[in-house]
């Protein structure tokens, strides 16, 4: 072979050498965005482009994912009723965040105004996302019905937003407590009967968190068998089916208005005879962690657990 | 000539003795037959045992044998209010509705013609939704607020259509039609900014209920507005009846017609609040039972009204207690089974006796 020829291979392989290495060393550099193709819980398909820097949050669920994947600084518009990790009224008020008003059916307007280049709806907000699509704005819809939806939706918020190692991660954990809570409870010799008031004469029936949370924590739901997720129940329905455990939503219980406190309930006429009045189990639990589609659910399950299995999880 | 149907509408309203006895025997039986309708299974007899156990003599018969204390329990302290509760709402929604159907001279009048229903409504919401809060006497701010305002807004209606000491029906209607749309419009304000946790307890009560009035104390709440309303409505029956012949006729026959309509105004407002603070809104039966009874009694209001009374009593227990057993355990709204089940009856019996109905 030629002299010059082995001098020509000899530096072709050189260069492809550094380039190859220059490649190589510029790809672990740039941090590859993995937000790529995502399908929400709507079925609708969307592609990013690039990491998303401006993001409006349209219900408080999204607001609670979005900061504990760590996106939190990238968030520029959140609802009124965001009230969790942050309080974000106090920040509206000093300048430090946006609000773009009611979770249910906002106005497009002080959304776009803002400028995102992704918004996360609800089913809530599903009026506003056909105009905000058509004005070319990229919006996912978050819509889970159980909790097994709630950890996809985490994982699909981690990649959209560019934080998807943090949200394996959250994901992981809070599967990991669900599922050991789930485990303990199953162990468990008994299965107590649980009422749990969404507001007087109301409870939460089948398919909804609180029913399933109730199960998970090793309960039985007393209105699992009626006919609508938020049934009106009677009195004496609560009466008859005689539950154990009795837990009530902070948000009306105690309220000067609805005049009733938890020692009122006992008082209620009949309710004497019922297990949970007589032995005193009667709960109040922050609405907010038992009904919003968050990451909070899982420390609503942990409560849950303590007020059913006190004897496995220790008293709430 | 008188046609067939003229003479067999007139022979109907001659026997509107024999009706009002058949009425409130069908009453006495639904008010019964109510009680047996619940979650709780509890034989027939033993309801009927444990009521008889309630009245004193009766008391020494009945051996309390093997009744459950739980069953005597939901029978008295829970079913028999919300039955008594249902009777008391239904009568004052239907006697109302014959009251505002004389005064207005309109068939389209019911209880919440001038603004009764939106009233109670911005008062419950504003309860529910803010937070508002009365507290008398252990009667919740929600019954307190939603009665007031029911209240105000008819006072407040009346006083804005009046005209010099007169007050036209007409006037009446046209500004209860825009008060309406304007607290709607605060109403519809507060479901939009309500958190969805409190937004349950609003729609649930707009929806009407009679489910939050299974204790004694919802009946002593409003028994006395609804016996007293119903008194002075009968009391003016006969002016009701003056009325309907136009108020320069009235007039003329010697009816005080501002002092009489004013007097009938209130005691509706008054029925139909205390009604609406308990249970919500429950539609239909306002608007239809006096039509339907009407149809059965003729229009002489002083049988009207109080037979309206009787019928619309029925009809709401028959409503409620389908309301308890439909849908397992839980419950379905009673306003939709009102309305599902009295406007098919109304329009057969409309289409029926069509040649006999005046208003």
């Amino acid at each position: 072979m030629e002299k010059s020829v082995k001098y020509v291979l000899a530096t072709l392989i050189i260069v492809v050498l550094v380039v190859a290495v220059y490649a190589y060393i510029a790809h672990q550099g740039v941090d590859e965005f993995e937000g790529g193709d995502l399908v929400d819980d709507m079925g609708y398909s969307l592609t990013l482009t690039s990491p998303p820097e401006r993001i409006v949050s349209l219900a408080p669920s999204n607001t609670e994912i979005l900061f504990a994947v760590g996106a939190g600084d990238k968030v520029v518009g959140v609802t009124n009723f965001c009230n969790y990790p942050y309080d974000f009224a106090a920040w509206v008020e000093a300048g430090n965040m946006t609000s773009i008003g009611s979770f249910k059916n906002p106005s497009v307007e002080p959304i776009v105004v803002l400028d995102p280049d992704l918004v996360l709806a609800s089913k809530q907000s599903v009026d506003a996302v056909a105009s905000l699509r058509n004005l070319g704005v990229n919006v996912l819809v978050l819509d889970a019905k159980n909790i097994s939806g709630v950890l996809r939706d985490i994982l699909l918020i981690g990649r959209a937003a560019d934080r998807y190692s943090e949200a394996v991660a959250l994901e992981s954990d809070l599967r990991q407590k669900i599922d050991a809570i789930a485990n303990q409870a199953a162990d468990a010799t008994s299965t107590p009967k649980v009422y749990h008031e969404v507001y007087p004469s109301m409870s939460a029936g089948p398919e909804t968190f609180i029913d399933e949370l109730i199960t998970l924590a090793g309960g039985e739901n007393i209105f699992h068998d009626a006919s609508t997720r938020y049934p009106t129940v009677s009195s004496e329905a609560v009466i008859e089916k005689n539950p154990d455990i009795m837990v009530f939503p902070d948000k009306y219980m105690g309220r000067e208005q609805f005049s009733e406190t938890m020692e009122d309930v006992k008082n209620r006429p009949g309710w004497e005879l019922i297990s949970a009045v007589q032995t005193d189990a009667i709960y109040e639990i922050n609405s907010d962690i038992i009904s919003r589609a968050g990451p909070r659910l899982a420390d609503a399950l942990e409560t849950l657990a303590k007020m059913i299995h006190p004897e496995i999880f220790g008293q709430p | 000539m008188k046609t067939d149907s003229e003479i067999a509408h007139l022979r109907r309203v001659s026997h509107w003795k024999l009706y009002l006895a058949v009425l409130l025997i069908v009453f006495g039986i639904v008010f019964v037959l109510s009680l047996n309708l619940g979650y709780a299974h509890i034989p027939f007899s033993d309801i009927l045992t444990i009521l008889a156990k309630q009245v004193p003599i009766l008391d020494n018969l009945v051996g309390s044998s093997n009744i459950l204390p739980k069953h005597e329990v939901i029978i008295v302290q829970i079913r028999l209010p919300r039955v008594i509760c249902g009777a008391l709402v239904g009568a004052a929604l239907a006697a109302a509705g014959v009251t505002y159907q004389g005064i207005f001279r309109n068939p389209m009048a019911d209880p919440y013609v001038i603004g009764a229903s939106t009233g109670a409504s911005l008062g419950a919401a504003l309860v529910i939704v803010l937070g508002v809060g009365v507290s008398l006497l252990g009667v919740n701010s929600l019954q307190i607020l939603a009665f007031v305002g029911s209240l105000i807004t008819v006072l407040l209606v009346y006083n804005i259509s009046r005209v010099g000491s007169r007050v036209p029906v007409t006037t009446l209607l046209l500004t209860g039609i825009a008060v309406s749309l304007f607290q709607n419009a605060i109403v519809t304000f507060l479901k939009v900014i309500a958190e969805e946790s409190l937004l349950h307890g609003l729609v649930f009560w707009i929806i009407g209920s009679l489910a939050p009035t299974e204790s004694w104390d919802k009946v002593w709440a409003i028994l006395p507005f609804i016996l007293i309303g119903t008194a002075v409505a009968y009391l003016y029956s006969r002016d009701l009846n003056i009325l309907a012949l136009g108020e320069d006729q009235a007039q003329h026959l010697g009816v005080e017609i501002e002092k009489v309509k004013t007097i009938l105004l209130v005691s509706g407002a008054l029925m139909t609040a205390a009604a609406v603070s308990i249970s919500g809104l429950i539609g239909f039966v306002g608007l239809i039972i006096p039509h339907l009874t009407r149809v059965l009694v003729g229009p002489d209001h002083r049988v009207l009204l109080p037979t309206s009374a009787i019928v619309g009593a029925s009809f709401l227990m028959i409503c409620d207690a389908l309301s308890r057993v439909v849908m397992g355990s839980g419950e379905a709204p009673v306003g939709v089974i009102t309305a599902l089940s009295g406007a098919p009856f109304f329009i057969y019996l409309l289409r029926r006796k069509r040649k006999g109905y005046t208003v």
